[in-house]
């Protein structure tokens, strides 16, 4: 049943792209983050469908679009050499067959990453690929909030629509992802075009953030409540009446405690105590190996250049009430093959410096460029442009937010984000054309162009 | 039951969007902005700029 009921709805969404071939590029979008193709049993799963939605993007881009708004931006061409460059390293990597694996899904992340922003050249476009991004994590979200709200959950345990680890399935990358894109949903609620924003518009954004919300209390990702933490700082800067924002959230936050399962404070406390936690202490151990690794190989291992890892470390021991019985007694904790647990330290192992530092200048340059085009449009104050300064934010804090979490998961290259940083792209390069159409021009000039005409 | 709402519900809005995506025209392209009222940016800044007043010609 569940299976023709997604041939169906491929089809439909296809046939309404066969009129307007932008929309094959969404559909792709919609593949790649929900995978329906894992949702069914058979049918879709035979088919290498992102592969035939990538190559009618193209043809459709290639056939009806007006390639002379095509601009590119240097991130942009910062992206191509990630993408050279992480293609490079896998073919002297020092695990080839994981890294050959790994590099099967970066480069179609990194390609699509870097196709996106010349299609996105109108606002409509813009704003369709972020209704888009949030619609498609929503099938994840509204499972997940409402799981955890009838007393579900656990952590590896709540199971959003498949049980399967991978993409945005996995529990701690949907926490982080869920948090950072609250900033998108509350922008889309408030100058959408596609969904006017009227009460039910704003009802439904707001049922979606606090599902969002629900889901690191849901998948007991620890990331997700340092994002939580993240994303309400960032809220302060938005905030007008600081005070008495601090005051409610306070209170919504203390409110909310005796709510909390007692399996989620419980997980939460361990935060404090990372010392006598294995899943805490791996992690330091993990980066402690990475930063000797590439001290001899500055260029890094190739992708998954963890597998070769061999950690030994010490785990204080505690006594029955939690607390630690002292330096002299540790018991030793030996482990292989052990994960990165931080994006950052997965790009510093897996392609070494100039990987880290280009990786860190993609990310790090979008909230450099998001501040300049807020501040900018805030200061243009130009009716039409309203929505730009809040958009730059919101993408902004979606980044910020990603930056924090993925500092213990390791999502460099989880390709959701790629979008995130593909719209930002696009963004920038739109604004900087409409800018310049719109450029005052003396009246002289105006006056010699129309005689001219 | 609760994974089919969500899958129904936010398949169902994507289709919604989809579809009243294809009715617009400003989707593959819009009209130019209405030209900027003054000088925006490094403009304010460039002294021709200034230069170029009526009288000058």
């Amino acid at each position: 049943m569940r299976d023709l009921f997604f041939v169906g709805y491929l089809g439909l969404l296809m046939l309404m792209a066969f009129k307007r071939p932008f929309l094959f590029t969404l559909v792709y979008a919609y593949i790649d983050i929900v995978a329906p193709q894992r949702l069914s049993y058979f049918l879709l799963n035979s088919i290498p469908l992102s592969l035939i939605l990538f190559a009618l993007a193209v043809l459709g881009f290639l056939i009806s679009d007006d390639k002379r708004d095509v601009r590119v931006s240097p991130r942009w061409a910062l992206l191509i050499v990630l993408l050279a460059y992480c293609g490079y390293s896998t073919t002297v990597a020092l695990e080839p067959v994981a890294a050959q694996e790994k590099w099967s899904w970066v480069w179609k992340a990194l390609v699509f990453a870097a196709f996106l922003p010349l299609l996105l050249k109108t606002r409509l476009r813009i704003e369709a690929l972020a209704l888009t991004l949030v619609l498609c994590a929503s099938a994840l979200i509204v499972t997940g909030g409402i799981k955890t709200a009838l007393g579900g959950g656990g952590y590896g345990s709540l199971v959003l629509l498949i049980d399967d680890n991978s993409g945005l399935y996995e529990g701690s990358i949907i926490s982080c992802v869920a948090i950072a894109i609250i900033p998108l949903i509350v922008w889309l609620a408030q100058h959408g075009t596609i969904f006017k924003p009227d009460w039910k518009v704003k009802a439904y954004a707001a049922a979606l953030t606090f599902a969002a919300l629900l889901i690191p209390v849901g998948t007991q990702a620890r990331t997700g409540l340092v994002c939580i933490a993240v994303l309400a700082l960032l809220a302060i800067r938005q905030t007008k009446r600081r005070f008495l924002y601090l005051t409610g959230a306070a209170l919504v936050g203390l409110a909310a405690i005796p709510f909390l399962p007692s399996a989620f404070s419980d997980r939460m406390e361990t935060i404090k105590d990372y010392k006598a936690d294995e899943s805490a202490a791996t992690r330091v151990a993990v980066w402690k190996w990475t930063w000797e690794f590439v001290q001899e190989h500055p260029f890094g291992g190739g992708f998954d250049a963890y597998r070769i890892n061999k950690i030994r470390y010490d785990l204080p021991v505690v006594d029955e009430n939690g607390f630690d019985t002292g330096a002299v007694d540790r018991k030793e904790i030996v482990d292989q093959g052990r994960a990165y647990h931080s994006s950052y330290f997965e790009m510093l192992g897996e392609q070494g410096f100039p990987g880290l530092i280009i990786w860190l200048l993609i990310h790090v340059g979008g909230v450099w460029r998001m501040e300049m085009l807020a501040r900018m449009y805030k200061k243009r104050n130009r009716p039409d442009e309203g929505w730009v300064a809040p958009l730059a934010t919101a993408l902004q804090n979606a980044q910020i937010i990603y930056l924090v979490g993925s500092l213990f998961v390791g999502i460099a290259f989880q390709p959701f984000v790629y979008m995130l940083i593909a719209m930002q792209l696009g963004l920038d390069t739109y604004l900087a054309r409409r800018r310049n159409e719109a450029a005052w021009t003396p009246i002289r000039k105006q006056r010699m162009r129309a005689a001219q005409t | 039951m609760i994974d089919n709402l969500s899958i129904l519900l936010s398949h169902g809005l994507l289709l919604l969007a989809f579809w009243l995506l294809t009715r617009r025209d400003d989707l593959d392209s819009e009209p130019p902005p209405p030209p900027d009222a003054e000088p925006q940016g490094f403009a304010v800044r460039r002294p021709r700029a200034s230069k170029e007043q009526p009288g000058d010609a």
